[in-house]
């Protein structure tokens, strides 16, 4: 194998298919990345067998072939290598590099013991914005269920319908969901529960790229893809299993009303939450007591052993069930952080259904948005 | 030699031939799915596993089996599909949500989707005594062998005293024993709102079609399927389409069959050709037993002569008995110390001396008189005018239920009318309501006036 190569192109792919490899244990040469060098691109993989990474760049391929090589050492060398030319060959299972005054061998493993990353025969996509979709993701993708008792619940639900996907997560505390519109209808509906992993992964390869993203779907997998700019051929490939199950009707969770809604100015909100948990228990539970009289909240927490804190915040009373009754619920304060932190704008809108109902944050003037959370109960 | 022990011999032999790593990562978790006709499928777990075994292994694992088997000519593999394995999940997920921590879940998660069954309701919760014997030795039996023993079975009782339990402990333990069996429990309420909605959107054949291939049906509250004439013919349809398969059909309700009025006599004697159980009302010691198992699940304790009190108290109503406790369970945790009998008589007041002692004669004779539009000394007044006549008898039957009155009293305050006048009126109340739709609703109408 013989290929030039920008470093720049290099790094870029490096830094991308880094993230996965090592991460599966009982097979060492997970450790390493398999590099290819085919027509004219050079094409870097990884994977952990659950998830599995492809990126192509464009390159003079000299003698087509290819090699693994430790993903740790080849891209902490070639983030330090100048902005250059590098000249990569493979002789003996050795990785030679060659970047201007750098003459590097770097040993590596045979590519034909390299997993084979699978592929997806179906020819349908739906064509994503990145962009849109990559942020809505990023919303949710904190809120699934850690342990794996129920396997459904540990991932991220798309429902993908013809005029919009919802993008739903819940650990059975708390559910966020985001609804995107697309501009034209997509073909065909499909729904399945993308694994936490691969939703970060997305959220973090993606987010800070502009384009479209093709999405292809078979029986238990998913690939993500997006073309390179210069060139129709696809530049990352992103490849998951689904997880097995079917993800619970969680439509009904969502409260159809609620007893009062108070609109907060959500930075301030977020902050009295914060000064709040220095005080609360050892269960995180901070007191919120909604007053529709006054339009007030009052944040209350208490230790026995530290002390306690009271804060008041004006908010706008939009509707509430009973004018004069005040609503007090308790809240893991985490919980309540976790969504404020993922709501956009500046004015968040409260929602309370008594104290052991569920309440709902929503982002004012954004109905694609929100998240609900149950309280902590009183005793 | 069965598949087991084959690709067991096939597993032997081929560690000798990779390494360690390369056994351990592909060949997890893989079985042969089937043989059949020279051709062995085997299941493998994920994606990668297909494709390194079908590319790298896959000479090597025909060479071996071959020699196993001389009948075996190609090997394939496949997938891991859900369902096959996913079954075995539901049983352990009861413990792993348990916490101290009273932060409170999404309740919805736990019910099943598609079969809408809640696993906290099981046999091993029921508690059974004298009253509810018969009922649950009936579920236990259509649990076992779902379809076959009694079909349809009929659970009636009253309000609060274990019906929906023991139809969803049916439900959870044939879906623990046979799980590919498709269950559904459903209200009637939701029934008949879907009924409603199939008939708005034209398509009823659909919604049909969702009932066809269910192995167990369980309906709740079939009583209020009374009236409802289209929803009654489709559901007759749907019962009819099922029992012919010998498909097990549970109904509850909170009276039996031939007391369920406007309701279609075919469908009442269907329900009636299977088994009917009925649950009546608890005794003491059996009531001492729920307080005792429930205070158990609520991980507290109250000493002996406080649930006796709850127990002696509460009568005709499970649920109560529960809230009764929550009442007591929140006293303790909040004061950091058991109640003792007394602080027990006044904080459970409101719950054991209901306000059902607020009513007396003359506010029954208002109520009564307020809801037939007339006036109160119309009622008393001697008059054999037929709309008289009967809010009389309403009135007389109030007296005599509500407040447990003397016949002789009742005649006396509707102007000295005799004893059996008073009797007769209050038998003919009380049979009619069995029967008459209208006039049970009546009565509780003006039982709500008595009473606000």
């Amino acid at each position: 194998m013989k290929i030039i190569i920008l470093k720049e192109n290099l790094n870029n792919g490096l830094n991308i298919v880094y993230r996965v490899a090592g991460r599966n244990l009982t097979l060492p040469i997970l450790n390493n990345i398999l590099i290819v060098a085919e027509q004219n691109f050079l094409n870097l993989s990884s994977t952990d067998l659950e998830l599995g990474i492809k990126y192509w760049a464009l390159g003079k391929v000299e003698k087509e072939g290819s090699l693994t090589v430790p993903a740790k050492i080849l891209s902490s060398f070639v983030g330090l290598l100048p902005e250059k030319k590098i000249a990569l060959e493979v002789k003996n299972q050795t990785l030679y590099l060659d970047c201007e005054n750098n003459q590097t061998q770097i040993k590596g493993l045979d590519a034909q013991d390299y997993p084979i990353i699978p592929k997806i025969e179906d020819e349908n996509f739906i064509e994503l914005n990145m962009l849109p979709f990559c942020e809505g993701l990023a919303q949710v993708v904190d809120f699934t269920a850690p342990n794996q008792v129920r396997p459904e619940l540990s991932g991220v639900y798309l429902n993908f319908q013809k005029d919009r996907v919802q993008i739903t997560a819940t650990d059975s505390f708390r559910l966020a969901e985001k609804t995107l519109y697309f501009e034209k209808k997509i073909s065909r509906e499909c729904s399945f529960i993308l694994p936490q992993k691969t939703a970060r992964e997305l959220v973090n390869i993606f987010s800070e790229k502009d384009g479209q993203l093709k999405l292809y779907l078979s029986l238990n997998q998913v690939l993500f893809e997006c073309p390179m700019l210069e060139t129709p051929h696809p530049q990352i490939q992103i490849i998951s299993r689904l997880i097995e199950g079917d993800y619970p009707d969680y439509q009904s969770i969502i409260p159809k009303k609620y007893e009062v809604q108070i609109a907060l100015p959500k930075n301030e909100f977020l902050n009295q939450i914060k000064t709040a948990s220095i005080f609360s228990g050892k269960n995180n539970e901070v007191k919120i007591k909604v007053n529709p009289k006054k339009e007030e909240i009052e944040i209350l927490s208490q230790n026995p052993e530290l002390g306690e804190n009271k804060s008041v915040l004006t908010g706008k009373i939009s509707e509430a069930s009973n004018k004069t009754k005040e609503i007090a619920t308790i809240f893991n304060y985490r919980f309540l952080i976790d969504g404020l932190a993922n709501i956009k704008s500046s004015t968040v809108l409260f929602e309370v259904n008594g104290e052991e109902g569920p309440a709902v944050l929503r982002p004012e003037g954004d109905a694609h948005y929100l998240y609900v959370v149950m309280p902590i109960k009183t005793t | 030699m069965n598949t087991e022990e084959l690709w067991q011999a096939m597993l032997a032999q081929i560690q000798f031939n990779i390494s360690k790593a390369n056994f351990a990562t592909w060949f997890k978790n893989t079985e042969v799915l089937a043989k059949k006709d020279g051709q062995v499928i085997i299941s493998v777990p994920n994606n990668f596993s297909k494709e390194w075994l079908e590319n790298k292994y896959n000479k090597l694992i025909f060479k071996i089996l071959h020699s196993l088997d001389e009948e075996i000519k190609e090997v394939k593999y496949s997938v891991d599909r859900p369902g096959l394995k996913a079954s075995a999940a539901p049983v352990a997920v009861l413990e792993s949500y348990d916490n101290d921590v009273p932060q409170l879940e999404f309740q919805e998660l736990k019910i099943h989707k598609e079969s809408n069954l809640n696993p906290r309701y099981t046999f091993e919760s029921f508690i059974v005594g004298p009253f509810n014997e018969l009922a649950q030795a009936a579920a236990w039996a259509v649990a076992k062998n779902p379809g076959a023993t009694y079909n349809p079975l009929f659970i009636y009782g009253g309000v609060g005293l274990g019906k929906t339990h023991l139809l969803q402990a049916i439900g959870n333990e044939v879906s623990r024993k046979i799980p590919q069996k498709k269950i559904k429990y459903t209200s009637s309420e939701k029934f008949t709102s879907g009924i409603v909605n199939s008939i708005k959107n034209h398509d009823v054949e659909k919604f049909k079609s969702l009932y066809q291939d269910i192995d167990v049906l369980m309906i709740d509250d079939v009583q209020f399927l009374s009236g409802k004439e289209k929803t009654q013919e489709e559901f007759f349809h749907v019962f009819n389409g099922l029992y012919e398969k010998n498909k097990q059909i549970i109904l509850s309700s909170d009276r039996p069959p031939k007391a369920i009025s406007a309701l279609e006599e075919r469908l009442r004697s269907r329900f009636e050709g299977g088994m009917i159980a009925d649950i009546s009302l608890p005794d003491l010691e059996t009531r001492l037993a729920i307080l005792k198992a429930k205070a158990q699940e609520k991980r507290v304790s109250f000493a002996d002569d406080i649930l006796e009190y709850i127990a002696a108290n509460i009568q005709i109503n499970i649920r109560e008995l529960e809230g009764a406790l929550n009442r007591l369970t929140a006293y303790q945790k909040l004061n950091n110390k058991s109640p003792d009998l007394e602080i027990a008589k006044t904080l459970l007041k409101n719950v054991i001396f209901s306000p059902k002692r607020l009513a007396n004669p003359e506010k029954i004779i208002r109520a009564v008189a307020v809801f037939y539009d007339l006036k109160e000394r119309d009622l008393i007044a001697v008059s054999r005018k037929k709309e008289i006549v009967r809010p009389r008898q309403i009135a007389m039957y109030f007296l005599r239920k509500e407040l447990k009155s003397s016949f002789p009293f009742i005649g006396k305050k509707f102007g000295g009318k005799d004893h059996t006048t008073a009797i007769h009126a209050y038998n003919k109340i009380a049979k009619e309501i069995e029967t008459n739709e209208n006039l049970t609703e009546e009565i509780s109408l003006i039982k709500e006036q008595i009473y606000r």
